[in-house]
């Protein structure tokens, strides 16, 4: 009996080590976290440059960028290198530089890292970003994370490569606020360091579009796709929890995120790279009443300058990929977001205006928001509370394990905001007792 | 069965029938409002099938001939005429090589039966497990555009390289909303034999988008 | 022989080609203030293809002649609903659909509903049918399908709907729609239950059921009331069943089609509007004009033969995307009879076949061709 005690005791003590070692691993991000607190800020909120670039350092040690990222297919990344852009260390370095140096914006406060933060996912978590002047702009900034994955670049996709993208927001007069190129060149060109650099990285002297090449030539270094998902993938039931297996399950069926998020091992982005209206833009004052004035403009003059018009003078923004291909069927579409690291980049959508994974979850169950360009596949889901919990858990395994700290963070920082508010959340709408259009035909119910 | 077994049983059905047309007749009126005041709600597909069974129980014999039946309905593809394997004297000689007319025949009846059960699936919401009244003809009369010749091919909104019974399991899970059959289920091997059938003759060109 | 009269659309090729001639006058500096870049292109590569216009453009221009459409009006079709607590995604696409004309600006005329307002010919199918499409604002006129008629022979459809046979005019138009999904009894022998014969009708490609016809009757009716309208009045003749004979196999058929033509064949032009197809579908047979309209609910794949010359097929539907392939859409009314059909794709661009390309029999005003096969 007191042998059998004796081992009982063991066990327990064993267990209760075990115990506490495990609690103080769990809650080691944890007190990191609180560590992660005290970083330095600067103009509009960033981090300050020299914090991000040793951040930058620490997330990435060096690496051969001349070759394809560990455990990416080679030849699938050898078709997003541009020839003219082809990877060195010297093109990746000069863009490095570039990207973090904010003379390159009007007010000197104002570098790419401004709105594309390294302690902030590579975004700036805000819904939408605040250029020199702390102009506010109209869009939510994307995440540089995998970028180079992508076919288009901007969320209404007007950019066709990397290199044409990273050079826009500096002329952009809300972000950037340069006059354009020239003056982008003056500011950097008399610094020596600048012109050895650029001479050996593309053999010319300072120049715009090389500006472009060299930060697209570093953003293609920012590939970070080892999220316990793909270690999920390869083959490891338990990287993920069970609650993120269901929700994986629910993603591929009964929610129908993979129809536009396209998740699969050659194209693990989660997007499809396509325009979607989701219902989004509709939200806006006057989508609609633009829309359908955009659309008139556009059959009375198919020259399009009426259109070019309108467009400086009104908020058409919200129409998203149409002011691109002028196709009625892109009205108020955007592009479907990337999923990878998707815990780490709210708020979410082109507006910013879906705060937390469980306001998306509440938008797609109702089938998003009624308006003539909806897309067809936006249909009310009928998930319970339980199906849209797991379908969180499944997005929040998307992250890359270095950045696994700032994921749990923002985990839990969205858990606390989702208990406290669920705007969008309509069940009468999800579980199809009302249907999308009704209101609008029928007039509300009394 | 003696006349006596017969009128009872004659019996007992008329009163089964009179029972389910009493109970049709007692439940709300059809408009949409009426059916919102009641507190009992008709199921509209619960209507239909009383119907079918209603008709079902006057007309037994009908049932039984299911294959000529279904034939009647549906054009269906006949399979490949295998009589060339009677001609000549192949089967000399050769243990297994000896065919027979009723061998014929009974490929023919055997492999016919699981193509006109797959059509009887492919038009029927119910048995296909549905919930919206959907059924595959709605979209594919006469399995046409179900193209079973491109598969297997990579889908991406299915993560997968998606075979015939992958895309069919997405049709019955999304448009037809339904639960997704099994591999081996009867009703997916029936599905797919009746859409290979349909398609009689196309060459194979797996991959094609 | 020489027209004396010039179409519009050479009317309008004339006058660009006028512009462009024009232009090569110009010295550079007044050419490159020239505001679209589309046009240099144009000129650069000596080029004025003919379907680089819009029909649409064409259709609304405003020309010296006068020939602007004379109205518009839109039309919503095939709606097949089922109560919505059993089926919410067809009911849901009809409200699209009201929505979406409702939103039109300026207001159509009238809109035409092109039959199938119920899928199984249920009362409560029929009432919420009816309950929606009460929305309108505009005034509407409507027609049956087989799916509203084949359970109890349109009893509920005429309580809600009135006479299936009706004509009136408008601005010059007769107009006049049939019932021309009528069917040789086929249930009667069979010993089939209403529901069991409405089931028969429903499935297009179920044989059992007879050919659509419009049969003696209404063709005897058709007669008298074409009869006091001279042989230059625009008509246009709405019906479920095509008025032609496309595939028997799934009644995209009118047995009686000849009979019904013959009786249409003394006016200078017919436009025929039906439903039933559930996809781009336009045909020319004669003075007569066909054209197909959308379905809210799903679309129909092509007939795998006869296939009318003058039909652009639409790209196969993506079947991810459960609105691809239906609509609704507006019916652009010339003044001498002739229609520019637009259909209003969700989630595509509009497309229009213009009145110029069935009257040039497809040499003039071609819609553009889908980038995928339509399978």
């Amino acid at each position: 009996m007191n042998r059998k005690r004796a081992i009982h005791r063991t066990i327990g003590e064993a267990a209760l080590g075990a115990g506490l070692l495990g609690a103080l691993l769990v809650s080691w991000p944890a007190a990191r976290a609180i560590a992660d607190e005290a970083i330095p800020r600067g103009p509009h909120g960033a981090a300050t440059m020299e914090y991000q670039r040793k951040a930058l350092a620490k997330l990435l040690p060096s690496q051969d960028v001349t070759q394809a990222p560990k455990g990416f297919d080679p030849v699938v990344w050898a078709a997003f290198i541009p020839k003219d852009n082809e990877m060195t260390a010297k093109r990746v370095a000069l863009g490095e530089k570039l990207y973090f140096d904010t003379r390159l914006s009007h007010d000197g406060t104002v570098s790419c890292a401004t709105c594309h933060d390294v302690t902030r996912g590579f975004t700036d978590q805000l819904k939408t970003s605040e250029g020199i002047k702390k102009q506010l702009g109209q869009r939510n900034a994307p995440t540089v994370l995998n970028a180079v994955l992508l076919q288009t670049l901007f969320l209404d996709g007007r950019s066709p490569t990397l290199d044409h993208q990273a050079r826009l927001p500096i002329i952009n007069p809300i972000e950037m606020g340069m006059p354009d190129g020239a003056a982008a060149v003056k500011a950097i060109g008399g610094d020596t360091a600048y012109q050895k650099a650029f001479k050996e990285a593309y053999g010319r002297e300072v120049n715009y579009e090389d500006m472009g090449r060299a930060i697209a030539a570093f953003e293609r270094t920012l590939v970070f796709i080892d999220s316990p998902f793909r270690r999920f993938l390869n083959g490891d039931e338990n990287a993920i929890s069970a609650e993120a297996r269901a929700g994986w399950v629910l993603f591929n069926g009964k929610a129908r995120c993979v129809t536009c998020h396209h998740m699969n091992l050659s194209n693990p982005l989660g997007t499809d790279n396509r325009f979607h209206n989701i219902g989004v833009s509709a939200r806006h004052q006057d989508f609609e009443g633009l829309g359908q004035r955009a659309l008139k403009l556009l059959k009375e003059d198919p020259s399009e300058s009426k259109l070019e018009e309108l467009a400086l003078n009104t908020p058409m923004s919200e129409l998203g990929r149409f002011m691109v291909t002028k196709n009625r069927s892109d009205m108020g579409s955007f592009r479907t977001s990337i999923l990878l690291n998707i815990g780490i980049t709210p708020p979410y959508m082109h507006d910013g205006s879906l705060p937390t994974l469980w306001d998306v979850m509440d938008h797609y169950n109702k089938g998003g928001e009624p308006n003539p360009f909806l897309d067809g596949g936006m249909e009310p889901l009928a998930l319970t509370e339980e199906e849209i919990n797991q379908v969180v858990a499944f997005l929040f395994s998307l992250t890359d394990d270095r950045l696994a700290a700032q994921n749990q963070r923002q985990f839990e920082a969205q858990k606390a905001a989702a208990k406290a508010s669920r705007k969008f959340r309509d069940e009468a709408m999800a579980f199809r007792k009302k249907l999308p259009f009704e209101d609008r035909v029928m007039g509300p119910k009394k | 069965m003696s006349s006596r077994a017969t009128r009872s049983l004659a019996a007992i059905l008329c009163v089964a029938v009179a029972g389910i047309i009493v109970a049709y007749a007692w439940s709300p009126p059809s408009s949409v409002a009426a059916e919102k005041a009641t507190a009992k709600k008709v199921d509209p597909k619960a209507v239909v099938d009383a119907h079918m069974a209603q008709w079902k129980r006057k007309n037994p014999a009908r049932v039984a001939d299911w294959i000529k039946e279904e034939k009647e309905r549906h054009k269906i593809q006949p399979p490949a005429d295998n009589s060339h394997l009677l001609k000549g004297e192949q089967g000399k000689g050769h243990a297994y090589g000896n065919y027979t007319e009723r061998d014929i025949l009974t490929w023919a009846r055997e492999t016919e039966k699981l193509v006109v059960e797959g059509s009887r699936v492919f038009h029927n919401a119910t048995l296909l497990g549905g919930t919206i009244g959907v059924s595959c003809d709605m979209c594919h009369p006469d399995a046409s555009n179900t193209h079973p010749e491109t598969y297997p091919k990579f889908q991406a909104q299915m993560g997968r390289v998606a075979l015939l019974r992958d895309m069919i399991n997405w049709c019955i899970q999304h448009p037809v909303r339904g639960k997704e059959l099994a591999a081996d289920d009867p009703k997916m091997r029936a599905l797919e034999a009746y859409i290979y059938a349909q398609r009689k003759g196309v060459k194979l060109n797996y991959g094609k988008h | 022989m020489k027209p004396k009269r010039k179409s519009v659309e050479t009317r309008y090729m004339e006058r660009r080609q006028e512009f462009f001639d024009s232009m090569k006058g110009l010295d550079r500096r007044s050419f490159l203030k020239v505001s679209s870049a589309a046009m240099g292109a144009v000129l650069a590569k000596g080029l004025v293809p003919p379907h680089s216009f819009l029909p649409v453009s064409v259709a609304q221009a405003a020309d010296a002649s006068g020939e602007a459409p004379a109205f518009r009006f839109a039309y919503i079709s095939d709606s097949h609903l089922y109560s919505r607590d059993l089926n919410d995604r067809f009911a849901r696409a009809l409200l699209r659909a009201v929505d979406d004309v409702n939103n039109l600006d300026p207001q159509p005329d009238f809109v035409f509903y092109g039959g199938d307002l119920a899928q199984l010919g249920q009362a409560h199918e029929l009432d919420l049918g009816a309950q929606i499409i009460k929305n309108l604002k505009a005034p509407l006129k409507i027609m049956v399908g087989e799916h509203d008629w084949y359970l109890d022979m349109g009893a509920k459809w005429k309580e809600l709907f009135g006479d299936p046979t009706y004509s009136w005019d408008h601005k010059g138009v007769h107009f006049v729609v049939l019932m021309s999904v009528m069917e040789r009894d086929f249930w009667t022998k069979r010993g089939m239950s209403p529901m069991e014969r409405m089931q028969t009708v429903a499935g297009l490609d179920n044989g059992v059921q007879s050919p659509f016809m419009v049969g003696a009757e209404q063709r005897e009716w058709l007669k008298k009331d074409l009869a006091k309208y001279p042989n230059n009045t625009p008509l246009i003749v709405f019906s479920h069943s095509p008025l032609y004979k496309l595939y028997k196999n799934w009644n995209f058929w009118t047995d009686d089609a000849e009979e019904v033509q013959a009786i249409l064949r003394r006016f200078d032009r017919v436009v025929v509007i039906h439903g039933h197809t559930h996809q781009l579908l336009t045909n020319r047979i004669g003075n007569i004009h066909f054209h197909g309209v959308l379905s809210t609910a799903w679309p129909w794949p092509y007939a795998p033969e006869g296939m009318p010359k003058l039909t652009i097929e639409m790209s196969r539907p993506d079947p991810f995307n459960p609105n691809d392939g239906c609509g609704d859409g507006e019916v652009y009314v010339h003044a001498d009879g002739l229609v520019d059909k637009v259909y209003n794709l969700w989630n595509r661009n509009p497309m229009t076949v213009a009145k110029g390309y069935t009257a040039s029999w497809g040499k003039a005003c071609v819609p553009p061709k889908p980038n995928r096969p339509s399978y």
